[in-house]
């Protein structure tokens, strides 16, 4: 009988330490096989270059590979605010307010088409959704460059084009790339149009799961569709609501390549940040002490972040 | 539960070998990880050369100019040292730094590169390039090369690297605008193309050639005109980027900016410099031979002949000559190299004069005199002015923090063109910052 | 209540809208494919009134080795695909199915790793890769790849291996057989959709990988696509015709997979968060 191996909580449980350490080994003797792989994996690819990352913080390190790289204690973290140019508060302040810009009309626009698609009449909810979520598959490099294209300077680029030629809605084509607002404007664009199609399959689905007598109880009463909407689909969406916008939030909070591919940070490394930041001051000015600081806080904000969203929701599962 | 334990073996012995493969890194020693460099699997040795020895060369060279490379280049060398493979490695543009510094930071990088003249004396700030000045040729090749190329190789005295091609940007006019303005050759100086802006304006067209506010853009300007970025050892900013000459010059280009003379590219407007200089809504501007070679490669299917359409020359003189700015590569060899000699018997090779000529047939101009001057006989019409201009062309500061410096010129500049700041304000701030980057 | 036409009309038009937004980037983006004049901006007027040829893909197919970086990305991303879902499954369903000391701590370290922008983290990877002499081979590439996705796929697997009834262990149990046939004959099969979601996000993501792929792989002959896109990019100009003719031969297998799998891809985003980079 091979019970003890598989289900070693079987065991009766006796106090004494000797036997609880033997139970913990053996515990680990029947996992060790499954996860040894994955644990010297992450071991040796995710926690050492991590540690090595917090280390490179506190040094002044250079490439070369058997160079002395002397401690420097915080010398790091203070250069990061030392800056005259202000560079990591401004790419703090961009990523609040990406999230800002970002989140509200990611959040509308998915709940607002997916209203739209879910109505009754509506036919090939099937082809729409495939559409809407189409930005999504697609690569992050190939669609940045893209959208430098679309939105590329005079009336060369599409946008300008329309708007300015064709429209008349610009007074002159906009240089969107090398003004600080425009350029947020394109990084903002860029990801809602990739994104949103996100939530409006969540939504469709949870739409899906609202129970429709209740709003044939309500036509029974009278209401209109605005009605409908207001008193029953929203308050219905809580939950779910919450859920895309913790994720949007946090993907909001993760901008990369949305950065880097479009603007590199600029114009003047004002679109920046935090991550696009570290990869310059790290690939570009070789200052990898004061980028694997940067990394560091934010690593501990977005940590601090997330333990106050979970502390407040739980583990989510939403499936 | 055979099976188990035997499972359990298997795994464990994995294990170990992984971890001790894992380990070997923090031992520090490089000596047992595997030459990728050599050909035939042994290392290659430096004074017998019987074993053949295998550097490599990275390159961001275009289709046409690789052609060259792998099929005139490497056969020439080849066979003139047939001890010595040459390993041609193609890098694109896109996080080739960071491809460097991987390579550098991991024991791995090429024996040779021909990199950016800009990123040199970064690299060599950190350790990364071997010093030539010291080899043996060094001051035979450098009396052979262009001056101005070769002082983008220095660092603290030493040479880190030889210019294997450079270029620079003359000003190129498109012929009708000129006879629109009433010229019948190109302006000589900057009082004379001023003159002509005023005129073309009238007609709803551009004359002062300024690509955009950035060091490339506007070096060529702001030098002809006077100004200076730092004094000759590349170690002081102040008294020289807001030295009254540089005010003056910066406040010129304010000053045209703001009578409308100006190419509207330089503010991100339309159309971009060559549609604008093809067009014609756009006098000239600075550019540099890629202008001609890629129009001329594409003359077949648009049409148009950029040797007949334009008419090329100095750059107008100003208070400070004739100036304009130098870009190029400069060949390198990493101090990590295992084959540094037979590096170092490439790196000649490459500058010596047929190598170099074989090169140019794709335009690029060689950094060997003698070279670029044969380079009028062949059949590259449009070469003379631009080696012209080599002679009183300039280097951006060959500094390893000119990244971050240009960055801060960059942004002076804008905002004293743009109005936010006066020409003096935006200056001195600026090198109050440089300043601070410089400690 | 029936609802009037113009209800109708204007829901369908705003949803058309909205389509046609989405789509309409991606038929420029062929458009400019068409497009024959190289290293200018092609205008929107030139654009849209361009004749449909294929001069620009049988170019790109055939500069620069495109073949091959198409080929390598398909072996990349395939080996990359399976072992990490291996990898996943086998590591998920140690935490899953098994108690042991420290699991939950262990579980939640992993969880912060994914804190820390592991933007610099290309370094100490790579030189651990150098020192196992795996530099410019695939399998250097799918150690990476593999090792540094474990703990997003084992946070992904382990709900689903958690909600398998412990009931249907019994019939292994009864035949003598242990954790493995378990986990072989019984989670993974049940766990099938979630795979198949799971397998659907990696290969989006390993197939588009432009940083880790250029580091590790050296030699042109073994380069990966987005390299060869990029590579498009000259150093003074772009040729946009071209770059966006190999942009639509990239997309092309994701968009096909896509559109097959389409459901499967739409799970995978609701239970992923699908705003990954």
């Amino acid at each position: 009988m091979s019970n003890s191996l598989l289900t070693p909580e079987l065991i009766p449980d006796r106090p004494s330490s000797k036997s609880k350490f033997k139970k913990g080994l053996r515990q680990w003797g029947a996992v060790f096989p499954y996860v040894i792989l994955g644990f010297i994996g992450i071991a040796v690819f995710v926690i050492y270059p991590m540690i090595r990352n917090i280390m490179i913080s506190f040094q002044d390190y250079s490439i070369m590979p058997n160079a002395a790289n002397p401690w420097v204690g915080f010398d790091n973290y203070l250069r990061a605010f030392q800056d005259p140019n202000d560079r990591f508060l401004i790419a703090l302040r961009n990523t609040f307010l990406n999230v800002i810009a970002t989140v509200p009309v990611n959040w509308f626009l998915a709940i607002f088409f997916a209203v739209l698609i879910n109505a009754k009449f509506v036919k090939f909810k099937i082809a729409f959704r495939t559409i809407y979520y189409l930005p999504i598959v697609t690569s992050w490099i190939i669609i940045a460059l893209l959208f430098k294209y679309l939105f590329a300077d005079g009336d060369g680029g599409l946008i300008n084009y329309v708007l300015h030629k064709q429209l008349g809605i610009l007074p002159e084509a906009i240089s969107w790339r090398n003004n600080y607002w425009s350029a947020m404007v394109m990084i903002w664009l860029f990801h809602i149009w990739k994104t949103v199609g996100w939530g409006v399959v969540i939504y469709l689905a949870a739409l899906q799961g609202i129970p429709k007598d209740l709003y044939e109880a309500a036509d029974i009463d009278g209401a209109d569709a605005f009605q409908k909407f207001w008193r029953i689909t929203i308050p219905l969406l809580g939950p779910i609501t919450l859920f895309v916008l913790i994720n949007l939030i946090n993907g909001a909070f993760g901008f990369f390549p949305q950065v880097y591919f479009i603007t590199q940070g600029g114009p003047m490394n004002q679109t920046h940040v935090i991550p696009s930041l570290i990869y310059i001051e790290a690939f570009q000015n070789l200052k990898f002490g004061p980028a694997a600081a940067m990394g560091v806080m934010m690593g501990i904000l977005v940590f601090l972040l997330t333990y106050t969203q979970m502390k407040k929701i739980g583990r989510q599962r939403m499936f | 539960m055979i099976n188990y334990k035997r499972k359990w073996f298997a795994m464990l012995a994995l294990i170990f070998v992984v971890i001790l493969a894992a380990c070997s890194n923090n031992g520090g020693s490089n000596g047992t990880s595997s030459d990728k460099n050599s050909s035939t699997g042994n290392t290659g040795t430096n004074s017998e050369n019987v074993k053949k020895v295998t550097i490599e060369y990275w390159h961001t060279y275009s289709d046409a100019e690789e052609m060259v490379l792998t099929e005139k280049i490497k056969p020439l060398f080849e066979s003139e040292y047939p001890n010595i493979e040459l390993k041609l490695t193609r890098m694109p543009y896109e996080g080739l730094k960071q491809q460097v510094i991987a390579g550098v930071a991991g024991d791995a990088a090429p024996d040779l590169m021909r990199m950016d003249i800009i990123w040199v004396p970064e690299f060599a700030a950190q350790n990364a390039l071997m010093d030539v000045s010291g080899l043996e040729g060094f001051e035979q090749l450098k009396s052979q090369v262009f001056e101005a190329p070769m002082e983008t190789n220095f660092y603290e005295g030493k040479y880190y690297g030889l210019p294997v091609n450079t270029n620079t940007k003359v000003a190129i006019y498109n012929k009708s605008t000129l006879a629109e303005a009433g010229l019948t050759e190109a302006p000589k100086t900057m009082d004379e193309l001023v003159a002509a802006a005023r005129v073309l304006k009238e007609k709803g067209k551009y004359g002062m050639g300024v690509s955009g506010i950035h060091a490339w853009g506007l070096a060529p300007w702001f030098w002809s005109l006077g100004g200076s970025i730092t004094n000759d050892d590349y170690t002081e900013v102040d008294g020289y980027l807001n030295s009254e000459a540089s005010v003056k010059a910066l406040e010129t280009i304010i000053e045209w900016n703001n009578e409308g003379l100006v190419l509207p590219v330089m503010l991100g407007g339309e159309p971009g410099t060559w549609d604008g200089i093809i067009s014609g809504e756009y006098l000239m501007s600075d550019d540099g031979p890629w202008f001609y070679s890629t129009k001329i490669a594409e003359q077949e299917a648009t049409g148009y002949d950029p040797l007949e359409e334009t008419v090329r020359a100095l750059m107008p003189a100003g208070d400070g000559g004739s100036r304009s700015v130098i870009g190029g590569e400069n060949l390198v060899m990493f101090a990590n190299s295992k084959h540094p000699e037979e590096a170092w018997t490439f790196a000649q090779w490459m500058l010596s004069q047929e190598p170099q000529t074989i090169m140019a047939e794709t335009g690029l101009i060689p950094a060997n005199k003698a070279a670029a001057d044969a380079m009028k006989g062949m059949d590259i019409p449009f070469v003379d002015t631009f080696v012209a201009q080599l002679e009183t062309a300039l280097p951006r500061t060959p500094i390893p923090q000119w990244g971050e410096v240009e960055a801060i010129f960059n942004l002076a500049f804008e905002k004293a063109i743009r109005g936010e700041q006066s020409a003096k304000e935006a200056l001195d701030e600026a090198v109050n910052q440089i300043n601070a980057i410089l400690k | 209540m029936k609802t009037p036409l113009l209800h109708k009309v204007i829901v369908y038009a705003i949803v058309i809208a909205g389509a046609l937004l989405f789509v309409f980037p991606f038929i420029y983006m062929i458009l400019t494919t068409f497009f024959l004049g190289t290293n200018t901006l092609p205008k929107p007027d030139q654009v849209l009134s361009v004749k449909i040829n294929f001069t620009n893909y049988v170019t790109v197919w055939n500069k620069n080795n495109f073949v091959n970086y198409f080929m390598n990305s398909v072996i990349v991303t395939t080996v990359a695909m399976f072992g990490s879902l291996f990898l996943g499954a086998l590591t998920a369903y140690g935490f899953a199915r098994f108690t042991f000391p420290g699991k939950e701590l262990v579980f939640r370290v992993f969880l912060l790793t994914m804190f820390i922008p592991g933007v610099i983290n290309i370094i100490p990877q790579f030189v651990v890769i150098k020192d196992l002499g795996l530099v410019n081979t695939y399998s250097g590439l799918w150690l990476i790849y593999i090792a540094g996705g474990v703990i997003g796929n084992v946070f992904f697997l382990r709900g689903f291996f958690e909600s398998i009834p412990k009931e249907l262990e019994e019939s292994v149990l009864i035949d003598g057989g242990g954790n493995w046939r378990i986990f072989w004959n019984i989670y993974l099969p049940q766990s099938l959709p979630a795979l198949g979601t799971l397998a659907i996000l990696i290969f989006q993501g390993t197939w588009e990988e432009y940083f880790l792929a250029l580091t590790i792989i050296k030699s042109e002959a073994l380069r990966t696509l987005p390299i060869a896109i990029l590579m498009f990019n000259d150093k003074y100009s772009t040729n946009y015709g071209q770059v966006f003719a190999a942009s639509v031969i990239a997309l092309l297998p994701v968009i096909l997979l896509y559109i097959t799998f389409q459901k499967k891809f739409v799970q995978s985003g609701y239970n992923e968060g699908g705003i990954k980079g």
